[in-house]
């Protein structure tokens, strides 16, 4: 039977021998575009949560006044202070704990929930799925921003909040997308061959379906913390979620773009760690798709 | 229904077209149609090269069929591919292509595309995936021959519909107007049979074209090709696992393993004398309707070689029950009987006829 | 290919012709279509009225093209789906009718294998938790215990537990996974197997390797096999009787020496004129042997006997009267009103009750709706 062109060029496996390059470990399977990214991302996280712990920065609060404005490279403030006299390395790296915060929270929170909901309603079928997906439907089709807005609105300021209302639209397309996938992946004949080998369905999900689901799971996640950073950073701008003097980079945006002129710095530092961030993310993600839609 | 088949002296065209038509004995005296020589096809990848074909040779003529005989990773495929000029940038093709003499091989894609279709044409295994699914399959006919041909958009449609009663598709106007999702297999596989006949090519390459199809339909198809071929004066490769099929309608067959010739002889000549070891492992394995149930069929273990690291000299011998270790180099393809290549130091001698 | 070592070291008398193992009775299995606006599109008639069964011990081979419903049959005769009305008797109990924990005991000794290597493994899964499933799934046995029986599996099928057992499919070979699948299926020591299409994406020699494997099986642990293929030779050669099936119906059904040797059926004859010989000596099939036209949709399949509109003996009756499944030799059962007879001319199919089969109807049924 004539192999299509891509199985040529996968060599057969000789009588025991493994195929190279596979199975042999993680570290044969490290490249660059998926090393640099995620390099950075540890950089910047692991500066942001332990930072604080082991080098001597000062509190992103409580700052003297009399230090106010601050430019980049002072003595005891590498990057500066903001006008009311806070040091603002400090205020990104505690403001990058919250993006993170925000953004890996919100996205574990889809990922389970909606992965569940997407999952069971794909796999039980019939009334469960009609029902679970008119209600995600109805989420979905609300303007993002508006409905995060609404909820933080509804809801108040702080950081808790602001996960809670960037959920509501998190586990809908986490759902979609677990939906999709399992619908897909029930079709396969390894599916029958489990459910012919007596496997029920507590074990059919958790065993079979969720496996095989997860890595698109994981990279939808990873270009969701992104996105999650960039709202949580438009509702902070907006004046809801965290509130000053508690930093987090979309809030460090808003005030200094009271001062753009004077001091750029102020919006620029935040925005490009914002930049970087995201941008790390969304490398990371594309790079474990392709890695992961190949094998 | 025969009646209305249109042979070669009804289809019309442009002068250009017909003087195509007409060429039963055209090509140069003594050159072969196609001409193979020592072809070597080397795909580079991350962690090494695949070594697809390694020294292949054959030639064919007008008007014969030969038929390349292998399973998966034999070559035969890349090989047919390497003739259309059709191969991914990975690809290194060292070696002699020549189509009536010119050499094909470092042509660059602009001198292969005029070929391509017009001279030579190929037609793939699974029909439903070598068809646009968007595209009315007589526009697909329709584009192929204006690719080549001067034709304006109603002389194309109706060429096209000429083309497609040619394949034998019934009603050929209607199904002109028709998607590949509303055909059967067997229709796609005319229809694609028609595109690739579009401009009446000296040479066609059938890629497992009957694989995805019915036995029944299969039957139907062969004759089809086999009845064009003769209208056209076309050569015709014919690939293929199914030794059935190369016995039915081939006059020569080349046996492939792991990109080299094995074996290479007229029809007859080689199922009459079966003399390399995998050749006869083909047969014995192919299933027979004449086999008593509950039989052991003969077999020979192991897998294909691995492409990325053959092994040095013959490279059957891992599998092979005749091998021993004069097999540590590799035998070279020779013409130890008339018209019967093979490459081997142990092969089968005559023993009364075999099956 | 050395024999793998048994599993209670004794080979097993192959009774031919015994009791029914497993039994269909008039299997009827539909799907319907939705078109683009959502409503009825249509109604797939993939099996329609199918009754046949495959005796202890032998191997019932089902051949049939595309269109024919064999791989749907096979499905339903699981459950997977329930067929839409008829009974499929498995040792004698009526699967149809059970559900849940009672459905899965009572089909623990029938198990299946299928036509993708690849596609019927979990890709996340090992090798040894793919064998083991099964009994993990009926609570066999203790984590040792199952080891055992996994590695004695694998061992049997020809595959090295210590270099297999921790390997996942696509670090294997097409063959070496239908391998491990069938590992798999044997794991509750079933007495029948379904194979469906289980060779027919292997190359030629890999293909006879696992040919081989089925039937070294057979004979050791006294397996029945319910063989489905498109292909008549390759069903033939393993197979002790045949059932032919034409847009979910069967043809003809008889012993394999006799269908080959003496056909009955119009579409059991074109199938096997069709078939090209490695033997340039026979003649290659011809365009006035093999069948004309296209396979008719089964969402609106021929009034009558579905096989008309391509059958070179069709007549006016045929149109009419579906013909009904009877014998027309021992064991030998046709659907058809013009069979061929050993003399080639037309014979009308004599009357009376079906014999092998309970409760069939002894005239036939009328034509289909």
């Amino acid at each position: 039977m004539a192999a299509p062109l891509r199985e040529i060029l996968v060599p057969s496996v000789a009588e025991g021998g493994a195929i190279e390059g596979v199975g042999i470990g993680w570290a044969r399977r490290l490249s660059l575009d998926i090393v640099i990214p995620a390099a950075v991302l540890i950089l910047i996280a692991g500066g942001c949560f332990l930072g604080p712990l082991i080098l001597p920065i000062p509190k992103p609060v409580g700052g003297n006044i009399l230090s106010a404005n601050l430019p980049p490279f002072s003595p005891g403030h590498i990057l500066g202070t903001n006008p009311v006299g806070n040091d603002i390395l400090s205020q990104i790296l505690y403001g990058g704990r919250v993006s993170f915060e925000v953004g890996i929270g919100t996205n574990l929170i889809g990922l389970v929930v909606g992965g569940l909901l997407g999952t069971v309603a794909a796999y039980r079928g019939g009334v469960m799925d009609a029902i679970i997906m008119r209600i995600l439907d109805v989420l979905i089709a609300f303007p993002s921003l508006v409905l995060a807005l609404a909820i933080a609105e509804g809801l108040g300021p702080g950081e808790l909040n602001v996960i809670w209302a960037l959920s509501f639209f998190t586990v809908p397309a986490f759902a979609r997308i677990a939906r999709a996938a399992t619908l897909r992946l029930r079709e396969q004949t390894f599916m029958l061959a489990a459910q012919l080998a007596g496997t029920r369905s507590w074990r059919m999900l958790f065993r079979h379906i969720a496996p095989n689901i997860l890595p698109q799971l994981v990279t939808f996640g990873l270009l969701g913390v992104g996105v999650a950073i960039i709202l949580e950073g438009a509702l902070s701008f907006l004046g809801l979620g965290v509130r000053p003097p508690n930093p987090s980079w979309g809030n460090m945006i808003a005030l200094g773009q009271q001062t753009l002129t004077a001091q750029p710095q102020l919006v620029l530092i935040p925005s490009i760690f914002v930049f970087v961030t995201v941008l790390a993310l969304n490398l990371l993600g594309d790079a474990l798709r392709i890695r992961w839609a190949v094998s | 229904m025969s009646a209305e088949q249109p042979t070669l002296a009804t289809l019309g065209g442009s002068p250009s077209s017909t003087s195509k038509l007409d060429r039963r004995g055209a090509s140069p005296e003594g050159v072969p149609l196609l001409e193979v020589q020592d072809l070597h096809v080397r795909f580079h990848r991350e962690g090494g090269q695949v070594l697809a074909v390694n020294g292949l040779s054959y030639r064919i003529s007008a008007g014969t069929t030969l038929a390349i005989i292998g399973e998966s990773g034999s070559g035969k495929t890349v090989s047919a591919r390497a003739v259309m000029g059709l191969l991914p940038e990975t690809a290194t093709v060292a070696g002699s292509i020549r189509f009536e003499g010119q050499e094909l091989v470092g042509l660059p894609e602009e001198e292969l595309r005029r070929r391509r279709g017009s001279d030579v044409a190929m037609i793939f295994q699974d029909p439903s995936r070598s068809l646009n699914p968007t595209m009315r399959v007589g526009v697909q006919v329709a584009e192929a021959i204006r690719a080549h041909l001067p034709l304006g958009r109603r002389e194309a449609r109706e060429r096209a519909i000429e083309l497609l009663r040619m394949v034998r598709l019934p009603s050929p106007e209607r199904r002109y107007l028709q998607y590949p999702h509303q055909l059967s297999g067997g229709m796609r596989q005319r229809v694609m049979i028609a595109i690739a006949l579009a401009c009446y090519p000296k040479l066609l390459i059938a890629d497992e074209p009957t694989t995805a199809l019915d036995v029944t339909t299969q039957a139907q198809i062969m004759e089809l090709l086999l009845e064009l071929q003769g209208q056209l004066a076309m050569g015709l490769i014919l690939i293929s696992h199914d030794l059935g099929l190369a016995a039915s309608y081939a006059d020569e067959v080349i046996v492939m393993y792991a990109g080299q010739v094995v074996e290479r002889a007229p029809t007859r000549e080689l199922f009459a004398h079966v003399r390399m070891p995998y050749t006869r492992a083909l047969l014995d394995a192919v299933p027979r309707l004449e086999r008593p149930a509950h039989s052991l069929l003969p077999i020979v273990e192991g897998q294909p070689p691995d492409l990325s690291r053959l092994p040095i000299g013959c490279p059957f011998a891992p599998r092979c029950p005749r091998a021993d270790d004069a097999c540590r180099q590799a035998p070279p393809l020779e013409e130890h009987e008339p018209g019967h290549w093979w490459a081997c130091w142990h092969p089968h001698r005559d023993d009364g006829g075999e099956r | 290919m050395t024999a793998p070592p048994t599993t209670n070291g004794s080979r097993v008398e192959m009774p031919s012709g015994g009791e029914a193992l497993l039994e269909a009775r008039h299997v009827v299995q539909e799907f319907e279509l939705r078109n683009f606006g959502g409503g009825r599109g249509g109604v797939v008639h993939a099996v329609s009225d199918v009754s046949l069964e495959v005796r202890a011990g032998e191997t019932l081979g089902l051949v049939g093209e595309t269109g024919s419903g064999k791989s749907t049959l096979a499905r339903t005769l699981l459950q997977a789906p329930r067929p839409k009305s008829g009974e499929v008797l498995f040792r004698g109990v009526d699967l149809v009718k059970l559900r849940g924990r009672k459905l899965l005991e009572a089909r623990r000794h029938l198990q299946m294998v299928f036509q993708d290597p690849f596609g019927s493994l979990d890709p996340k899964w090992r090798v040894s938790e793919i064998v083991e499933e099964p009994l993990v799934a009926y609570g066999v046995g203790r984590r040792a215990e199952r080891r055992r029986r996994v590695d004695e599996l694998l061992d049997l099928v020809g595959l090295d537990p210590r270099r297999f057992g921790s390997r996942r499919p696509r670090e294997l070979s097409g063959g070496q996974c239908q391998r491990v699948a069938i590992a798999r299926a044997l794991t509750l020591n079933p007495a029948l197997i379904i194979c469906d299409e289980a060779v027919s994406s292997l190359d030629v020699l890999i293909q006879a390797q696992v040919l081989n494997l089925f039937e070294q099986l057979r004979r050791e642990l006294g397996l029945s096999y319910l063989f489905i293929a498109h292909d008549l030779a390759l069903v033939k050669q393993v197979s002790d009787r045949v059932a032919v099936m034409y847009l979910g119906k069967l043809c003809e059904v008889g012993p394999a020496e006799s269908i080959y040797r003496e056909p009955l059926h119009p579409y059991t004859v074109a199938l096997l004129a069709s078939i090209p010989r490695p033997d340039p000596a026979v003649r290659r099939p011809q365009a006035a042997d093999a069948i004309k036209g296209e396979p008719p949709s089964p969402i609106d399949p021929p009034s009558g006997c579905r096989f008309r509109t391509r059958c070179p003996r069709a007549e006016e009756r045929c149109a009419i009267e579906e013909p009904p499944l009877r014998p027309l030799r021992p064991d030998h059962l046709v659907a058809c009103h013009f069979p061929l007879s050993q003399a080639g001319d037309r014979a009308s199919v004599a009357a009376g009750p079906r014999g092998a089969l309970p409760d069939q109807p002894s005239e036939g049924s009328g034509p289909t709706p």
